[in-house]
């Protein structure tokens, strides 16, 4: 009965996301492309969140290693979009490797803290590289070329047509990521989330575990970095700086830690929300904390969490 | 009961009165060269965004009075065309996502026909593609890049663009011309770390080498993003011994820097100095009387230049409406709004295309002085002065005594931004 009320929810959210890029308007396409690229930064982010329980407070470096990675790509060897996507995505998984292997081997306090120094110092290095990075003014030019896949091209500088590139890819994310949760592996890391001395007697090498879920938060990230990119045309040294690192917690928070869609539902209700409060005020940041302070202490469990509570 | 029905008919004729005094004004309106247009419909819409948030909140208010104050004189006096000015105005932050995401929401969503404001440099140039994607004009009054207009604009073609402000020739350029006739030979530089602090530098050093032969740069410092502590900044520069200390830092930076190089006497020990932003009100009014006596100071606008009566007349009008002089971005939100009446009205439609060929080589009469967009790369070129700081019974602040006025065209970069034939000295 749950397993079917789940896929005919995931199915009308396609529905609407399918009827959104059709016929929704260019406004709502761009916040709708901006709500599901936050979607799958917040759900990679959440493997290591929620479901091995580190709190990393440096995974903004890994987005700005997509984003930089693909405008760099695009900007020097070529600009086939599906090319630099991937090549954000080498780079923030490179990125994640080597900062991973120097932060797993620590929790708690010290992980955080650990991750924050280290993308910190990812972000000085984008600022001050100006060279290689254009420093405060970012990556301009960035270009939206058309997907070349052998006699046809995709022209995704359509708005619309950038739209379902990025709903596909952040399909692909949700069915990795849930097989991801719902193998083995994912099963030692909520292991070691609940108990980590107990998998430890079971033979297993936490640290090697701990990078791994390092590793994948860090590469869809990335992946998120680069399609907010070339959404964009433009990748910024914001996007490193630890604050930016705050917006998946959050999301995450709102939308239920322990849940597998919580991330999704709390980027929609974040973008949509704030778009909303700016309506009518410009001291939306008073109003957005108050609000946001209310839902996560309000529904614990998130938003998502209260849901399947209340239908038990 | 009685008393409700009294409210109710009396609800009704006022409205009626209303509307019709309105259906006459608006009759009775329509002279001159818009009479003839009727085809401009409904409200001229203009999307303003600046930094309403953080430790830059202020220049968002600033930007807010300007642009306010001209969308309330414009409709007192019949609007653009005989079409009302609207005006909605959005927090930019400083963060490029935010200024895009405004950018898409003004003109998709509340249906914008123009766009102004823009703080940093690095927003101005990643919504150059936005601009031509969602094609609407955007009126910057305050990123100073001089990419915006050189290449987004000249290089790219993006028309869609233009600049009311002075950009970073004003700050570089103008103040080497000012520095070749100073006895100092000697220069050094604490400066933002960004790019606007490294580019004006590099602008001032070029100038100014041009200039005269026998200068030499012989220090530099750079104080990141939200510095308060200035002090090994001033040391590394005291150390280096210069004649003469050239500084792009701004807003709460300067004050900062200022009082802690007082503390230190730098003012004795270097007696040239030149603060490209200096004449910011945020700053003269912050200093009050601690900024210095014979520090050489400039802006994009300082509200005693020039002394004619359409300018006069501004500063008491904004003094009367706000209670506070006007900064620099007052003026060109100010402006902005009579560039895109001047424009609309000479087109005779809002249409950004035709909004774009009036706006090109067009002159606009502002408080600034007279405004000519450039056809090229659509910079407004106007003079701002640099002066000395001196103190003055009229005002709590120091203000620009002796003055020296290096014209736009003498030290603004040309056309096609390429070579040396590009930059001054022409």
């Amino acid at each position: 009965m749950n397993r079917h009320l789940n896929a005919f929810i995931a199915g009308l959210a396609l529905a609407i996301m399918i009827l959104i890029g059709l016929f929704g308007s260019r406004f709502v396409i761009y916040l709708t492309s901006r709500v599901m690229i936050l979607s799958i930064f917040a759900m990679g982010y959440n493997v290591l969140f929620g479901r091995t329980g580190l709190l990393s407070f440096g995974h903004a470096a890994f987005y700005a290693a997509g984003a930089y990675g693909l405008g760099l790509y695009s900007l020097h060897v070529s600009s086939h979009p599906l090319a630099g996507i991937l090549a954000g995505i080498v780079c923030a998984c490179l990125l994640s490797v080597l900062i991973g292997f120097f932060c797993v081997r620590h929790t708690e306090i010290y992980f955080a803290m650990l991750t924050l120094a280290f993308g910190m110092m990812v972000f000085s290095l984008i600022w001050n590289m100006r060279s290689i990075t254009g420093g405060d003014d970012g990556l301009v030019g960035i270009m939206r070329a058309p997907i070349a896949l052998g006699l046809v091209a995709i022209p995704i500088i359509k708005p619309q047509a950038y739209y379902f590139l990025i709903l596909l890819l952040l399909i692909v994310s949700i069915v990795l990521i849930y097989r991801i949760h719902h193998s083995p592996f994912g099963l030692v890391l909520a292991g070691i989330r609940e108990n980590e001395r107990r998998v430890a007697f079971a033979g297993v090498s936490l640290k090697n575990y701990r990078l791994g879920a390092f590793v994948i938060s860090g590469t869809f990230a990335g992946l998120a970095g680069a399609l907010a990119a070339l959404l964009e045309s433009h990748a910024e040294p914001f996007s490193a700086h630890w604050s930016h690192s705050a917006a998946p917690i959050l999301v995450t928070l709102i939308g239920g830690l322990q849940t597998f869609s919580g991330p999704i539902v709390g980027s929609v209700v974040f973008i949509v929300l704030r778009e909303t409060i700016e309506r009518f005020t410009h001291n939306w940041m008073l109003w957005f904390g108050l609000i946001l302070l209310v839902i996560i202490m309000g529904f614990r469990g998130g938003i998502v969490g209260i849901l399947s509570r209340w239908r038990k | 009961m009685a008393k409700k029905g009294w409210t109710r008919r009396r609800f009704i004729q006022a409205g009626l009165l209303t509307t019709g005094a309105a259906a006459l004004g608006g009759f009775a309106k329509p002279t001159g060269l818009w009479a003839a247009t009727p085809k401009i419909k409904g409200p001229i819409k203009v999307g303003y965004q600046a930094v309403m948030s953080g430790t830059l909140a202020g220049y968002g208010d600033f930007h807010r009075m300007g642009a306010t104050m001209a969308m309330e004189e414009i409709n007192a006096a019949g609007g653009i065309a005989g079409n009302k000015l609207v005006i909605e105005f959005r927090d930019s932050t400083l963060k490029t996502p935010e200024a895009i995401q405004n950018a898409r929401y003004f003109v998709d969503s509340w249906e914008a026909d123009f766009l102004a404001g823009v703080d940093s440099s690095g927003q101005a140039l990643a919504l150059g593609p936005v601009m031509a994607e969602l094609d609407r004009v955007l009126m910057v009054t305050h990123a100073a890049t001089e990419k915006l207009t050189e290449e987004q604009v000249f290089k790219n073609g993006i028309k869609q663009i233009f600049r009311i402000c002075s950009p970073t020739y004003q700050d570089g350029n103008a103040a080497a011309f000012v520095a070749k006739d100073l006895p100092a030979k000697t220069w050094a530089t604490v400066s933002p770390k960004y790019e606007y602090g490294y580019t004006c530098w590099e602008m001032f050093k070029n100038t100014l080498g041009k200039l005269k032969k026998d200068v030499s740069f012989t220090g530099e410092s750079w104080a990141p993003f939200g510095t308060t502590d200035f002090r090994p900044h001033i040391n590394t520069i005291l150390d280096a011994k210069p004649e003469g200390l050239y500084s792009t830092e701004w807003a709460g930076e300067l004050i900062t820097f200022v009082k802690q190089a007082k503390q230190a006497r730098l003012f004795e020990r270097i007696t040239h100095v030149m603060f490209p932003v200096g004449a910011a009100m945020d700053v003269l009014e912050g200093l009050g009387a601690e900024m210095p006596d014979n520090i050489w100071i400039s802006g994009r606008y300082f509200f005693l230049y020039p002394d004619s009566s359409q300018n006069n007349d501004w500063v008491q009008r904004f003094r009367k409406r706000w209670n506070h002089y006007p900064a620099y971005v007052s003026e060109t939100g100010y402006a902005t709004m009579f560039a895109f009446k001047k424009a609309v009205e000479a087109a005779g439609s809002k249409d950004t295309a035709a909004v774009i060929q009036a706006m090109e080589g067009m002159q606009l009469d502002s408080p600034a002085g007279r405004r000519v967009f450039r056809k090229e790369d659509h910079q407004a070129m106007y003079d701002v002065p640099w002066g000395l700081t001196a103190a003055s019974d009229k005002y709590p602040f120091k203000i620009m005594g002796k003055q020296v006025m290096v014209p736009a065209k003498d030290c603004f970069n040309r056309p096609p931004f390429e070579g040396d034939e590009s930059k001054p000295p022409f």
